[in-house]
């Protein structure tokens, strides 16, 4: 079961699948619950981009995983694992909008109107009278930004770029890493999301010495997805971290031993035998058969990844 | 499970199977809708192509009284086109997400079919007849010289082979922001509702150049988005009452008499969750996949990942049934004609049924192995694993791509269409 438990002391220094208690009633467990916390938040992010480039994604999938991308993160902020320097680092991107505003020419759809629309109908009587659907105009535009913008400059507000590009980045990283993410790369792709950080003015449009193929991706995962783009770069939820302190912190990546591409197609028609029972188990506490604890709780990255791919369907 | 359990002990018997046989299935050619009308003499199946499918029960037969008419293609059409939004630079599918028919009130049939973005009204009308013994034309068609023409006679109508044509005749378009999700119609027969990820929209059958927006959950900042309408449904009696579910696993029923924005709701159905039961996957877990209102409309099904529950509508903080059936977050279900039964989709090919009076249930498979018409269904059983029994299946072993998503049940009799996902089942009940 992956509930919460109780409060823990996280060790960052532990890795691998050594055993920690997930709660008293679980039983001995191989996979700690970080672990398996940050291993959902991987694999949260990777469907959230890892989907047909032609069609809008799923308004109700994106939203799903970006509620479980938030908790974690809240969880993070909780058990108080943040490293206190990125948290301030990352705080409105006034200092970056100048750069991004010429840097990314490709966002100029998303320039909106005048918000006037949405002033106009959110002022109407809406208790009196029916609103016309026509009035409702198209969402793109609709983002307030996080950090008012001044002067004569078109939305996207410079902070969902700033958000964007640098998670998107260390997102390209992790689909440059895949298959077989090593540790070396790993390093390579924490400092490059570092680089990101330090040098807003040149790091997202200049390729950073360690993954030069990375940021000619960085254009084509973005441009095919205005929509989705829009609720999950606006979310902030990154913009107090950074994707290096949870994704490459002290873990080991051999874990992380998988491939998204084979995954997202299905590959898998039946799952793995313990997968299977533990889906059921997790998910389904009703059922009659007492988690037994002489079973180990083996929950590997493919077993997770399927859970997702069953629950939300990608 | 040595009887068959479910539904008074009803026996039911595979009856036909259509689509491809082959194992190979072309994407356009998966079902995505399944709906009969309200007489239950159509069926109509929409496909990820835009296509349209409708069969026709045959009239019983004198000589074949133990079963019921068959079913077989009376017409197809495309309905929806691939189209690309250019604004977004992103293509709008041309799969039918769902069918409604309006109740009948001429010759002609009428529904509503949908993709993410445009409803469509068909009309589909047959002709059985055409006017020969035209003056200036022959019967080709070709153009007679009027100066050979030397007497006049009056055309009339002689029978031809019958012919079933559907056509367009209103397209509601350009309401939508998100993908649409649900369409249903007012009891008033008059207005239907459709609903997307964050609005729905009001829209009267007979214009189509403006509709009205009834719900609107789109925060004024996307960022606080966390919540998604899954579906919507008319009230069968009450045509002043609807209601839309959640991801978030409620259910808000709404009255829209009493204000033009239906954003307040009248009553706020769910079921509080069990602290000791979350996880990760919690909010997953209870999004509702489909909401429908029973026959009498006194009470509603909701379909979330782990179960079918029934509610009252007189009592919105926990519902009055739930029976336990793995899913997943597009499954839907359906009632039977008098209520008692309820049947939802799930893996492996397989559907359940749950019986409300008797609190048995059934699971049962739609398969090709099972086609001899007559044959009773033998009801399967999922076991966790590592204890499987004789003929039991399980659960490591099912096969979570066969997903029975669409789930009918005719209206008045005791005949099932199943989707699998290129194959449409009907199965029966043993007629004796």
């Amino acid at each position: 079961m992956l509930g919460k438990g109780g409060k823990r002391k996280f060790d960052e220094h532990e890795d691998g699948l050594e055993g920690k208690v997930v709660s008293p009633t679980d039983g001995p467990s191989k996979v700690s619950y970080t672990l398996q916390r940050q291993t959902i938040f991987n694999i949260s992010l990777m469907k959230l981009y890892n989907h047909r480039p032609l069609t809008e994604p799923s308004l109700q999938k994106t939203v799903l995983i970006n509620n479980m991308l938030r908790r974690i993160q809240e969880e993070l902020k909780q058990e108080g694992s943040l490293r206190p320097m990125f948290v301030a680092a990352s705080q409105p991107a006034d200092p970056l909008s100048d750069s991004f505003r010429e840097a990314q020419p490709a966002f100029s759809h998303l320039a909106s109107p005048p918000l006037l629309p949405t002033d106009f109908v959110s002022t109407m009587p809406l208790e009196s009278c029916l609103t016309p659907a026509s009035l409702l105009e198209d969402d793109t535009f609709c983002t307030s930004p996080a950090v008012q913008h001044e002067g004569p400059t078109k939305p996207p507000p410079p902070a969902l770029q700033a958000v964007k590009d640098s998670f998107s980045s260390a997102l390209d990283e992790i689909e440059e890493l895949c298959p077989a993410p090593t540790s070396a790369e790993a390093v390579a792709a924490e400092s490059a999301a570092d680089d990101s950080k330090a040098q807003p003015s040149e790091s997202n449009i200049h390729k950073p010495e360690g993954l030069p193929e990375s940021r000619t991706a960085e254009p084509k995962l973005m441009d095919p997805l205005p929509g989705n783009f829009e609720i999950t770069a606006s979310t902030g939820f990154l913009t107090d971290l950074t994707l290096d302190d949870i994704l490459f912190a002290d873990i080991d990546t051999s874990m992380y031993d998988f491939d998204p591409c084979t995954s997202a197609t299905g590959a898998a028609s039946k799952m793995a035998p313990v997968s299977a029972d533990e889906l059921l188990k997790t998910l389904a506490p009703y059922s009659s058969q007492p988690v037994t604890p002489n079973q180990p709780f083996k929950m590997d990255l493919t077993e997770l990844d399927h859970i997702m791919e069953v629950l939300v369907g990608s | 499970m040595s009887r068959a359990g479910g539904g008074n002990d009803i026996q039911w018997c595979f009856s036909q199977v259509k689509g491809a046989v082959d194992d190979d299935v072309a994407e356009a050619d998966i079902i995505s809708t399944v709906e009969f009308n309200h007489s239950g003499e159509l069926l109509a199946t929409g496909d990820k192509g835009g296509r349209v499918v409708i069969f026709q029960q045959e009239q019983e037969n004198k000589t074949q009284s133990h079963s019921r008419g068959e079913y077989n293609v009376y017409s197809t059409f495309q309905s929806h086109e691939p189209e690309f939004d250019y604004l977004k630079s992103l293509e709008i599918e041309e799969k039918i997400n769902k069918i409604r028919w309006l109740p009948q009130k001429n010759a002609a049939q009428f529904l509503l079919s949908t993709n993410d973005k445009t409803i469509k009204l068909w009309k589909i009308s047959e002709r059985d007849k055409r006017p020969e013994g035209y003056n200036l034309k022959e019967e080709d068609g070709r153009y007679r010289d009027p100066t050979t023409v030397t007497t006049l006679r009056v055309p009339v109508f002689r029978p031809m082979d019958l012919m079933v044509e559907a056509s367009p005749r209103r397209i509601f378009a350009n309401a939508h922001t998100y993908h649409i999700n649900s369409i249903s119609i007012n009891s008033d027969y008059e207005t239907y509702l459709s609903a997307d990820d964050l609005r729905i929209n009001l829209w009267h059958l007979e214009i189509t150049d403006r509709s009205f927006n009834i719900v609107d959950i789109k925060p004024a900042n996307m960022e606080e988005l966390t919540e998604v309408i899954t579906a919507a449904e008319f009230h069968p009696n009450s045509c002043s009452t609807f209601v839309y579910s959640s991801s978030k696993g409620t259910i808000r029923l709404c009255d829209m008499r009493a204000s033009a924005l239906c954003d307040r709701h009248s009553k706020l159905f769910e079921e509080p969750e069990d602290p000791s039961n979350r996880s990760f996957f919690s909010e997953i877990i209870s999004s509702i996949s489909d909401v429908k209102f029973s026959h009498s409309g006194r009470y509603m099904m909701t379909r979330d990942y782990l179960s079918v529950k029934i509610w009252d509508l007189n009592m919105e903080n926990r519902p009055v049934e739930t029976y336990q059936v793995l899913g997943e977050n597009h499954f839907e279900c359906c009632w039977n004609g008098s209520d008692s039964i309820v049947m939802t989709g799930s893996y492996n090919n397989f559907f359940r049924m749950f019986d409300r009076n008797s609190k048995r249930d059934i699971t049962l498979e739609a398969s090709r192995e099972n086609n001899k018409p007559r044959t009773v269904l033998k009801p399967r059983k999922v076991c966790a694993s590592g204890k499987r029994k004789k003929d039991e299946i399980s659960v490591d072993s099912l096969d979570f791509n066969k997903k029975i998503l669409h789930t009918a049940w005719h209206p008045k009799e005791n005949i099932i269409a199943v989707a699998t996902t290129n194959n449409l089942y009907i199965f029966q009940d043993k007629m004796n």
